[in-house]
């Protein structure tokens, strides 16, 4: 097969029902004689069956090269399947054969970076009074940042923004993150307070034992009428109140250990006032970890710096202002770690 | 900027095992990190002192060597944080029961590593002491 280039045209695609939405998610590829060259996901593909999934065939004429198979929820396996089909077939053209590592190593990413996007919100609610913001950038190996901003099922006056990072990266953390974020909302939805929403999905994660990594997350609650602020932090960043009558930003203080780690968690609650002009920003360490060829970190002062200079601006803006200098300072560098920031302004 | 380890053995009560991070520990080099200290147990290390001396910085991940390292070092297979979901259900053992545990010990952390470790709770599990003599004659 050596020395002939594949063509697109070439590729068949295999479209089967799902009929098991219970296997999990995966991907496996193939080379022409069946053989697994990698298998990438939950149970690391030992059920797909080329039956029950989706797949691709990388075919040179009547010839059969590879397949990629997929099997799990099709918004997501859907698109990895065709673009590590791609991949696929760019590596059979450019070395005349499949090395099993890098077809493993493209496998996860893709799997892992599509999890990752399928579950970043892209619209803001619209909230009369307020204005919301973000910006959410995956690192190449995909770290497990998300997000969240909803208002509650049981009280639609108040607001819930969720920010969280889970430790680690790649599949793991994607997995991980897709497992997390509709349990903190779902907690959150049920909660009395954000320490109450913290504490039920650590006890989720802990009796469950889901994990070898850990969950870092932010949880806040605004009562939109009066614009106060609850927020209960569990061993994440600390988030930024931009006051808008001029005075210093200032972190909100106070935070427990993280989720998935320890049986009891001491939460705490810190509570503020937001009001007209105010901004809170909420962050992951994406942000301040961005790094420079030569090692220097973007750093808290740097972010102070730039909110310094934002001041009367949008939420928006705000947002756009620090992703942009995050990327100004790191130059040429790859970003080593997802980069998350949510800002909400009342206006 | 790169994590640098270097590896001694001393004698305090037990066998003990330093080694020294000297660096940053992130997402880039945690797993290695692991590595080396699952490479320490396999040939017999069952005290080791993490000297945080040299560690200017320590990322989200790098808690998760942390941990990873207190779960190799009791003789539990750690859980490969590469691998999926199989490998996530096969867990046994979180923290919470872990926090007596001696076998892993820190010492020296600088304030900003210091920082993450009591914001996120870590500092629960382990021992911290101020310098490398206090910690070896701790164990």
């Amino acid at each position: 097969m050596a020395g002939n280039p594949l063509s697109r045209e070439t590729l068949r695609p295999i479209v089967a029902p799902f009929d098991s939405p219970g296997t999990g998610l995966s991907i496996v590829v193939e080379d022409a004689e069946g053989r697994r060259l990698a298998a990438a996901g939950s149970a690391a593909g030992e059920d797909a069956d080329v039956s029950t999934s989706v797949g691709i065939r990388c075919a040179e004429g009547d010839e059969i090269v590879g397949r990629v198979i997929g099997c799990g929820a099709a918004a997501i396996v859907g698109p990895v399947v065709g673009s590590l089909a791609a991949s696929l077939e760019a590596l059979v053209r450019s070395t005349g054969g499949v090395d099993p590592t890098a077809v493993r190593l493209e496998s996860e990413l893709a799997l892992a970076r599509q999890i990752q996007r399928s579950f970043v919100p892209l619209v803001p609610p619209e909230i009369p009074g307020y204005e919301v913001a973000s910006h959410y950038e995956a690192a190449y190996e995909v770290g497990g940042d998300f997000f969240d901003v909803f208002r509650l099922m049981s009280d639609p006056t108040r607001l819930a923004i969720v920010i969280a990072d889970v430790t680690g990266k790649g599949i793991a953390a994607a997995m991980l993150m897709a497992f997390a974020r509709p349990l903190i909302h779902a907690a959150v939805d049920n909660a009395q307070a954000p320490a109450d929403a913290l504490l039920r999905t650590n006890r989720i994660l802990v009796e469950e034992r889901r994990s070898a990594l850990f969950i870092t997350a932010l949880c806040a609650i605004v009562d939109l009428a009066s614009g106060e602020l609850r927020l209960s932090n569990a061993g994440h960043e600390p988030p930024l109140v931009v006051p808008g009558d001029g005075s210093p930003a200032r972190w909100l203080e106070g935070s427990g250990p993280l989720i998935g780690a320890f049986g009891d968690l001491d939460l705490g609650e810190c509570r503020v006032e937001l009001a007209p002009g105010d901004t809170v920003l909420l962050y992951t360490d994406g942000v301040t970890d961005v790094r420079t060829s030569s090692g220097e970190r973007f750093g808290e002062e740097r972010l102070l710096a730039v909110l310094d200079g934002c001041r009367g601006e949008t939420a928006r803006q705000t947002v756009d202002s620090i992703a942009a200098s995050t990327r100004t300072f790191q130059g040429e560098m790859p970003a080593a770690d997802d980069v998350t920031i949510v800002a909400l302004r009342r206006t | 900027m790169a994590l640098t380890t270097a590896v001694e053995e001393v004698t305090g009560r037990v066998p003990i095992t330093v080694m020294a991070l000297e660096g940053e520990l992130d997402a880039s080099n945690f797993e290695r990190v692991i590595e080396e200290a699952r490479g320490l147990y396999e040939r017999g290390t069952r005290h080791l002192l993490l000297d945080l001396g040299g560690l200017a910085f320590i990322a989200s991940s790098g808690l998760v060597a942390l941990h990873s390292i207190v779960r190799t070092m009791r003789g539990e297979a750690p859980p490969d944080p590469e691998s999926g979901w199989g490998a996530l259900h096969s867990l046994g053992l979180d923290v919470s029961s872990g926090s007596s545990q001696s076998e892993v010990q820190l010492c020296a952390p600088q304030p900003a590593v210091a920082r993450v470790l009591q914001r996120t709770g870590l500092d629960r599990l382990f021992t911290i002491h101020p310098d490398r003599d206090a910690a070896i004659a701790a164990f």
